[in-house]
């Protein structure tokens, strides 16, 4: 991998991103939109339900790391979707650039804008509703990077569908997350979904890292088996995201859609 | 002349449709070859597999005596590529656009390496404009200048000149030439014949993704035998049409202007014919066969 190249992609990001104002408001807005929703529906809680501030606690929590996820699930995807857009794809690879240093170039991205969007949430979470990060604790930095890895994985995984498939399935960059968040057990205890539902949380490392959030904040500690769980399914799904995507990368200059899509 | 890119049996299929049918071709070192051909012929596949956006079905690229499965980024590093039908960043400005393409070639001092460029090209102008609200000439001047970014040692130019007022695209040819004289190896795809003739050295013909011929733009020209004799009439305008006809001539008028296809070896013919039957004219040229007369005649062989 070349360093300077990755710099380039980065560089390009950020040129990109100081000229479109929509790409701004992107950081902040769905944070505000779902912290918003989510917060006004805790405090109707708290407001009618007894002994409600925990279950408040958790819902706020629950928003906070699913930004993680969410904003990391669309990081990759939305670069190269981009570039797609921008009929850049033929100049960019024609250049000695790898798709590993454009992956990680576009990550890097992705990492800046998503701490951008984290610190406002919680600035944001404190001054609307009280929220403090310490109902966390330091649960949050593995729940944080866990999250994160997956979202990236499912990212990639959608990239790699766009080089298979193309444009077609420029659905699933929105669609994604919503896919996964029903089984990830955000605001209610895996015990809560149907059983044969379960089976599929098992499988998400998403299920693993909100059920240990909730031990945190109930004070029951952390599942630390739950968590090995949870890191060794994403280091298994971003492998298989990773295979996909070279392979697809390779179908594509077989088929010939790197060049006509892009 | 040392061979800097050598193409072997090289094949691609899409599917059941063959795109390129087995080409062979070799460039040598600070030669310029055209890559000519119709729509659809396969050139612009060839070039996007001798830049290994495209895998080949079958065959075999060696680059500076490299092939792409183990030198992929010690090739594109000394090459580089120009179309007018790619873009770049729509919402970068042209320094920009340069700057990241510099960077991803690595090139040591790009502030500088730009700065000499876009006074060649004549960039200068719209160097802060977003890409977006370019001309479709001032990107492909762009396009040119990120072509030269690294120095490559071999340009794969893809309609170089397309969209370019005449001025600038003689400028273009002139770097082009230049640039030759360098050392550099220069594959170039135009549809503008006159330009092939003027700059490549040797052509390559490509239709439906064979190449059909290979020579240098005068030879080819030579195998089309047709020349046009054009009179500008004086006396016996009906006469010359009639003999014309009566001798197997393609003839076509426009006023008193007479055009008679022939072959060269009819030409003295068909003049001394003209003389015995009193024709008097004005003006006469003879119009030797271009390369454009024989690409016109490759692709209508093809469509017949």
């Amino acid at each position: 991998m070349n360093v300077k190249r990755i710099e380039a992609i980065v560089q390009k990001s950020w040129y990109s991103t100081q000229r479109d104002i929509f790409r701004i408001f992107d950081i902040f807005f769905w944070p505000v939109i779902e912290l918003f929703v989510w917060g006004i529906f805790s405090v109707f809680i708290a407001k009618t339900a007894i002994d409600s501030v925990n279950l408040v606690t958790m819902l706020l929590g629950g928003v906070v790391l699913w930004t993680f996820f969410n904003r990391a699930s669309k990081d990759i995807s939305l670069a190269m979707i981009d570039e797609m857009w921008s009929r850049n794809f033929i100049n960019l690879f024609s250049t000695p650039l790898l798709i590993s240093e454009y992956i990680v170039g576009v990550i890097i991205v992705g990492l800046t804008k998503l701490i951008v969007s984290i610190v406002f949430m919680f600035f944001l979470a404190y001054l609307m509703y009280g929220f403090n990060i310490s109902s966390i604790g330091l649960y949050i930095i593995p729940a944080a990077l866990g999250l994160t890895m997956f979202g990236w994985t499912l990212s990639i995984f959608v990239q790699a569908c766009f080089l298979r498939y193309g444009h077609t399935v420029e659905v699933l960059i929105w669609a994604m997350a919503s896919l996964v968040q029903p089984f990830s057990c955000i605001f209610y205890p895996l015990s809560a979904l149907p059983y044969w539902a379960q089976y599929i949380a098992r499988l998400l490392p998403t299920t693993y890292f909100f059920e240990n959030m909730r031990a945190t904040m109930m004070g029951k500690g952390i599942n630390i088996g739950e968590l090995i769980i949870a890191t060794g399914l994403t280091v298994f799904y971003l492998v298989l995201a990773l295979v996909f995507l070279y392979r697809s990368f390779d179908q594509a200059k077989k088929s010939g859609s790197l060049v006509k899509n892009y | 002349m040392d061979d800097i890119l050598v193409v072997d049996q090289l094949k691609k299929q899409f599917g059941t449709f063959t795109a390129v049918d087995g080409i062979s071709f070799r460039v040598g070192k600070g030669e310029i070859v055209g890559l000519l051909g119709p729509n659809g012929a396969g050139k612009t596949t060839t070039i996007f597999m001798l830049l290994d956006l495209i895998t080949p079905t079958s065959g075999d690229i060696r680059i500076f005596g490299l092939g792409y499965k183990r030198h992929h980024e010690e090739i594109l590093q000394r090459l580089n590529y120009s179309s007018t039908y790619v873009e770049m960043v729509p919402r970068l400005t042209v320094w920009e656009n340069l700057l990241i393409m510099a960077k991803l070639y690595q090139v040591p001092d790009p502030e500088t390496k730009i700065k000499n460029l876009i006074g060649r090209f004549g960039v200068e102008e719209f160097l802060t404009k977003r890409h977006e609200q370019l001309s479709q000439g001032q990107k492909t001047r762009v396009h040119l200048c990120k072509a030269f970014l690294n120095d490559p040692e071999i340009l794969l130019l893809d309609e170089p000149t397309a969209s370019l007022d005449p001025d600038v695209a003689a400028m273009v040819r002139a770097e082009i030439l230049t640039a030759q004289k360098h050392g550099m190896t220069i594959l170039f795809t135009s549809h503008n014949m006159a330009e092939v003739e003027e700059v490549c050295e040797r052509v390559l013909f490509i239709n439906h993704g064979k190449i059909v011929a290979e020579d240098t733009p005068m030879e080819l020209a030579k195998k089309v035998r047709q020349a046009r004799v054009n009179f500008m009439m004086k006396d016996g305008q009906k006469r010359t049409m009639e003999f014309a006809k009566k001798s197997g001539f393609t003839a076509t008028a426009d006023g008193r202007f007479v055009t008679i296809s022939v072959d060269e070896s009819d030409i003295a013919f068909l003049l001394a014919g003209l003389g015995e039957l009193g024709v008097e004219y004005r003006e006469i040229s003879i119009d030797k066969p271009t390369l454009e007369d024989y690409f016109i005649k490759m692709t209508m062989k093809e469509a017949v």
